[in-house]
């Protein structure tokens, strides 16, 4: 009798073990039968913890009138791509989560995202003519199906601090600044310091908030329209990043900046001047010094010179994450009405009025100038009566993203920002990487 | 472990019991199937592939990526860097603990006070540790620079970062070796010493000739895991240098490297290869390590 209790307990520890084990598998099996039952709950993952609360408070507006319970959980950059792909690998997916142009071909072409073509299609609540051309288009695939609605869209904006640029005397910065402008101040501002403080600071990692926004204002490019090309070595760009060299020899050295970031530096009134995207704002806006910082339209480059700022000499990145869900949610009609809740006329409303972001709709960001009380944060939006690029994208961004700031390209001029040719070699390997990346994708 | 069995044929008491044996070990034997051969197998099937996104779509491509990574000098300088870290702490992270050890093993006041202390690195976090370290390392606003008066870049500077790195690492381990050192300390008979005592040696002569040898088994499990362990380092690594550091190139692991091919760049194929060769490289150099066991460990 003993024997046989025994032996029940040791066949029941390893089925349950067994049914541990593939308990996960077999329930995404079943989502995809049962896909017509209504979820209590969806899962929502986002890496930004300063659109936390803004976002779980838009979600729960829709709570509302839906009754399915949202919960809005932050895994940080680096772990979101990992866990995401892990999941669609062949794990759980959050249900409902934002894509980011560095990887949206990649998931949509693998069908891992909840095509919602067809109920766009039947939301007349959604038109899709009101949403940034970039944002759209890249949740888009080449056939036509849509696999994320625009969430957002962001601007970049030059951000200095006052109290420094008062100590030292020099001009606040202005719309009619160029970069050679920006020069000459952050100069005046490390000469005079004797290298106390830093007229500016700029690692090779600030692309999309940085050294990009020189190559467009100079007439290069990083990526084609194409998405298949890059003119990064070519003579505008080399133009562009000469004068990004020159700004590096009067900014904060490469050994600084790779230890504490430049949003750090700022914050501890070591450098006068950084550039930085709309979705860095909270940020600053809640710094201890706030008071000190002020915002400013990004400089120019004066190619025709002329001394004003025509539309195309003046550039600026702009990006948008869209609004996902993963192909094998359980519940999809619920998922896509939270989408299209959060990127519907109302919900991009609220995203702007609490300074959240500004709209991945056009219109709605006027509120969100006004979201930072004692801020003006007006240059995010003007910036969009100049030139406005898409953040650079191909199939597989990370691998020539990564590599440009490394050594063997970008990282050896910023650390030797006096050797002019470096640079230009620079650019030239630059081009060698992202063509050779292109063409193993 | 090598027994013998003698070739008998099993009676029924004997099956009987070998069946239970197995009904209880299936637990952990289904387990590690599940979670470490089937991978392990898995990885080495990938190093043969060109991967597709998402673990679909491998195409099978011999030794193209074996060709590769054998071609590549990043791989073997991250293979060096890996080694240079494994010479720092590993020696250091021995020696260190072996002196903390046979003092801590007096009787004094206040022993378990300063074991746990030495210990606690081990309940943090690793990845908090290097984060700590990182901060204390900062050149700008670092405590180590602000106590030293210097303005050193710990970090960031290639020459420098690879033995800032290793010390973190012996910190970490010292706590470990040591508490692994005093149980080996008090499994050697009191006899010896007061043996040596009467006949007159000094502590340091004891030291010599009583402790070392007869530590010496410890010594070598110690050693050899260790050896591995640093082998394999990523989190020190991954937390302290930023991708844009000048020093990463002179200090990246080579689990560090498989993680930014497989993760990050998504090109798993390529990741796994760069951990096979890993894998080859650790079991030479246990192969070497359990060859030369029998020299350098003391058998009474």
């Amino acid at each position: 009798m003993k024997k046989i209790v025994a032996l029940l307990l040791a066949i029941l520890m390893v089925a349950s073990l067994m049914v541990a084990c593939g308990g996960s598998k077999s329930d995404s099996g079943s989502d995809k039968k049962d896909s017509g039952s209504k979820a209590s709950s969806i899962t929502v993952n986002i890496w930004d913890s300063n659109q936390q609360k803004g976002i779980q408070e838009i979600a729960d507006k829709w709570t509302e009138t839906s009754g399915v319970k949202v919960n809005v959980e932050v895994v940080d950059w680096d772990n979101y791509w990992t866990l995401l792909e892990a999941g669609a690998s062949g794990g759980t997916m959050p249900d409902v989560f934002w894509m980011h142009s560095n990887t949206a071909q990649m998931y949509m072409e693998n069908d891992i995202l909840l095509d919602l073509t067809s109920y766009v299609e039947k939301d007349s609540s959604i038109d899709l003519s009101k949403y940034y051309e970039g944002v759209k288009n890249l949740y888009t695939r080449s056939d036509g199906k849509i696999f994320a609605l625009p969430k957002d869209h962001d601007t970049i904006a030059l951000l200095y601090n006052k109290a420094i640029f008062d100590k030292y005397g020099v001009e606040y910065p202005t719309d009619k600044w160029t970069w050679e402008d920006m020069y000459n101040a952050a100069k005046k501002i490390t000469d005079d310091s004797k290298g106390e403080i830093y007229g500016m600071a700029m690692n090779t990692s600030n692309n999309q908030d940085g050294w990009y926004n020189l190559i467009y204002a100079y007439g290069g490019n990083v990526v084609g329209e194409d998405h298949k090309s890059t003119k990064i070595g070519s003579d505008e760009s080399k133009a562009g990043m000469e004068m990004m060299r020159k700004l590096l020899t009067v900014g904060a050295p490469q050994s600084v900046v790779a230890e504490t970031g430049t949003d750090s530096l700022f914050q501890s009134n070591k450098v006068g001047m950084i550039t930085q995207g709309s979705w860095m704002i909270n940020a600053f806006y809640t710094a201890e010094h706030h008071a000190d910082y002020a915002w400013a339209l990004l400089p120019y480059a004066d190619r025709n010179g002329n001394g004003t700022c025509e539309k195309e000499e003046r550039w600026s990145a702009y990006n948008g994450l869209g609004w996902a869900a993963s192909a094998k949610v359980k519940d999809p009609e619920s998922c896509y009405s939270l989408i299209a809740y959060l990127c519907g006329e109302e919900g991009q409303k609220l995203q702007a009025e609490k300074g959240v972001t500004m709209g991945g709709m056009t219109g709605v960001s006027d509120a969100f100038a006004n979201a930072f009380e004692g801020m003006d944060v007006s240059p995010f939006i003007k910036a969009e009566e100049f030139s406005l690029y898409f953040r650079p994208y191909t199939r597989n961004t990370t691998v020539w993203e990564d590599a440009l700031q490394q050594k063997g390209a970008f990282l050896d001029p910023w650390q030797k920002p006096d050797d002019a040719d470096l640079m230009a070699k620079a650019c030239e390997n630059a081009q060698k990487i992202i063509e050779d990346a292109i063409a193993k994708e | 472990m090598k027994q013998k069995a003698p070739k008998k044929k099993a009676t029924k008491a004997q099956k009987r019991e070998a069946i239970w044996a197995l009904c209880f070990i299936a637990p952990t034997i289904i387990g590690l199937i599940v979670l470490n051969f089937y991978p392990a197998f898995d990885t080495l099937w990938q190093s043969f592939c060109k991967t597709g996104d998402f673990g679909k779509g491998n195409t099978f491509i011999g030794f193209e990526n074996y060709a590769k990574v054998f071609a590549s000098g990043e791989v073997w300088h991250s293979l060096w860097n890996t080694i240079k870290y494994t010479l720092i702490e590993v020696p250091f992270g021995v020696v260190i603990a072996l002196i903390l050890a046979v003092f801590l093993n007096k009787k004094l006041k206040g022993t378990s006070l300063f074991r746990t202390i030495f210990f606690l690195p081990m309940v943090c976090a690793p990845a908090a540790v290097a984060m700590v370290w990182k901060w204390l390392y900062n050149q700008q606003f670092g405590l180590l620079n602000n106590v030293l008066g210097t303005d050193i870049a710990w970090i960031s500077d290639p020459k420098l970062a690879w033995i800032s790195i290793g010390i973190i690492g012996v910190w970490s381990v010292i706590g470990y070796n040591m508490v692994l050192f005093i149980s080996g300390l008090q499994e050697i008979p009191g006899d010896y010493y007061e043996a040596a005592e009467i006949d007159g040696a000094t502590g340091i002569k004891q030291f010599f000739h009583i402790t070392v040898p007869l530590l010496s088994p410890t010594t070598f499990f110690i050693v050899q895991t260790r050896i591995i362990g640093a082998l394999t380092i990523f989190d020190l690594m991954f937390m302290v240098m930023d991708k844009t550091n000048l020093a990463l190139e002179n200090t990246q692991s080579i689990v560090y490297l498989f993680y930014d091919y497989a993760f990050t760049q998504g090109n798993k194929g390529y990741g796994a290869t760069i951990v096979i060769f890993l894998v080859v490289f650790i079991m030479i150099v246990t192969f070497i390590l359990q060859r030369a066991e029998k020299k350098l460990v003391y058998h009474p």
